[in-house]
């Protein structure tokens, strides 16, 4: 396994958490998420973000509901349910954990 | 002038030029493939189909109606590949998703016939595919073969055709070159076949009837080798022939399903010292046509009888081949009619003796020349250092070219000799 695919492996298990989290601060709809994915090192495409958008609903974690647009078609705009406002809290407690212990480690 | 093709994207009527057409339909196709059995794939491929009339959109202008496959392989590059498994979660995603990341991990290489584009059967480009050599290379090396082993290197052709599956679908291509199975792979599969076809409609017809008809050629040698293969299956679990097939007259076909009876011991011995023999003229007038062909190639001539200038050399080797191939047929007629009249083709001894036969003339020359000839000694010496811990192809490679500079050395020692 190259570093390539190793960070692709951690990339890939934080997106969920990063989409989570994106998700939690407003409403938002797919075009929003990659654009706010894309300047950073998660750069993500439609065929990746639909999939797991529909997992993530699936769970109950997320839900949408059409908003109409001024440029085209309704849109689906996404936005965390209750559970998943819980489920994303048990994340970031998590995440907190582990970069304390990689800090702890370090010094 | 273009073909239009009008497609409903979720709901959006767009135009798009045929390629277009075809590489955007692969694109979807294997996006249904990919969320298989998944309960939203009507509403990904949905959104997914909204999303690329989104994109599709900013194409188009009042002045330009049409989609054209540039602009839909731009497309498909920002939508990426449909990721069927989103992670789960980040401690079970580091196994199974590092292996559907485009290009990630090896993927499985398997030999396969790949008939499209080959000469006879495909296994040639089969080779080429598996190995990553140039489709030539493996063709001249085959070719090579089949003069060096006196025709075994054929005989090795006809049975890895009954043993290789062909490739035939996507995946079983993909499998046969080691690439990772995905959408851009087949994207690029459909635009090659489209841009064929559209490239030069004439002589593309043309070649297809021909192809069609080499197609129906191979379809039906296809079929007689599984009529083969059957009755081979049926003739080994029954001990005669498959009945249903291969009866030209009620006679004949009695006569070939009963051997005659077994003939008396002293029959046996005469005929084993004669099968003996006749193998052993056999190897000799094999190895000799090897010498005629080296000697060939390095003098120019065989015994001091040069090959004329104005011939090209390659029409002596035939012709050494032919040659060899006429002395050599009869004496195997003779062996394997002595095989038939004492006990039925195939009686396991006499095949037996025959290898065995073989395996000690093939010992006895390559301990000669193990022992006589400087090259074939360090050739045998490298062997083990050759073999490393790699794939099989690669060692084969390897081998294959070292055999080959040893042939070379050889040539030039003889050379010297006379």
């Amino acid at each position: 396994m190259t570093d390539e695919q190793k960070f692709n492996s951690i990339r890939k298990g934080l997106l969920e958490f990063l989409v989570l989290t994106i998700i939690s601060a407003r409403t938002v709809y797919v075009a929003d998420i990659l654009k706010r994915l894309s300047a950073t090192d998660f750069a993500t495409q439609e065929g990746t973000l639909y999939p797991l958008l529909s997992k993530l609903r699936r769970e109950g974690l997320v839900n949408y509901e059409w908003q109409e647009s001024d440029s085209g078609p309704p849109r689906k705009y996404y936005g965390l349910t209750p559970a998943g406002r819980k489920h994303l809290a048990e994340l970031d407690e998590y995440w907190v954990g582990i970069t304390k212990t990689v800090t702890d480690l370090r010094s | 002038m273009r073909k239009v093709i009008t497609v409903s994207l979720n709901g959006n009527a767009f135009q798009l030029d045929d390629d277009a057409y075809a590489a955007l339909s692969a694109y979807l196709d294997e996006a249904a493939r990919a969320l298989g059995a998944n309960p939203d794939r009507a509403e990904i491929v949905s959104d997914l189909e909204q999303a690329i009339a989104d994109k599709c959109a900013g194409y188009l202008n009042p002045h330009k109606s049409v989609i054209t496959l540039a602009e839909i392989e731009k497309v498909i590059e920002q939508m990426g590949a449909v990721d069927a498994d989103p992670a789960p979660g980040a401690q079970t995603s580091a196994g199974s998703s590092a292996g559907s990341q485009p290009g990630a991990a090896a993927s499985p290489r398997r030999l396969y016939q790949i008939s499209e584009g080959a000469i006879v059967s495909g296994i040639c480009n089969g080779y080429a595919a598996y190995s990553g050599i140039d489709v030539t290379w493996i063709r001249a090396i085959f070719v090579l073969l089949i003069f060096v082993t006196g025709g075994a290197a054929l005989v090795a052709y006809l049975v890895l055709m009954f043993i290789i599956p062909y490739a035939n679908t996507s995946e079983e291509h993909a499998a046969a070159h080691g690439l990772p199975f995905n959408a851009r792979m087949l994207v690029e599969n459909a635009k090659r076949h489209y841009s064929k076809i559209t490239s030069s409609p004439e002589w593309q017809k043309e070649k297809d009837s021909m192809r069609n008809e080499w197609r129906r050629t191979r379809a039906q040698w296809r079929l007689e080798r599984r009529r083969a293969r059957q009755e081979w299956r049926h003739y080994r679990r029954y001990g005669r022939p498959f009945g249903g097939y291969s009866a030209p007259t009620p006679g004949a076909a009695a006569a070939a399903t009963m051997p005659p009876p077994p003939a008396p011991y002293l029959v046996h011995v005469i005929t084993g010292s004669m099968v003996a023999l006749l193998g052993l003229i056999g190897a000799v007038i094999g190895i000799s046509m090897c010498l005629a062909i080296f000697s060939l190639i390095t003098s120019g001539g065989i015994l001091g009888w040069q090959w004329p200038h104005d011939l090209p050399l390659w029409l002596g080797l035939v012709a050494v081949f032919i040659v060899w191939n006429a002395i050599a047929w009869p004496l195997r007629a003779a062996r394997h009619s002595i095989y038939w009249h004492t006990g039925g083709y195939g009686a396991p001894w006499h095949s037996a003796f025959d290898v065995i036969v073989t395996v000690l003339v093939l010992i006895v020359v390559a301990s000669w020349s193990l022992h006589h000839i400087p090259q074939i000694r360090d050739f045998i010496h490298d062997l083990p250092r050759l073999w490393q811990h790699d794939t099989w192809s690669n060692t084969t490679a390897r081998v294959i070219v070292r055999a080959c500079l040893t042939v070379k050395d050889l040539a030039l020692w003889l050379t010297r000799q006379v």
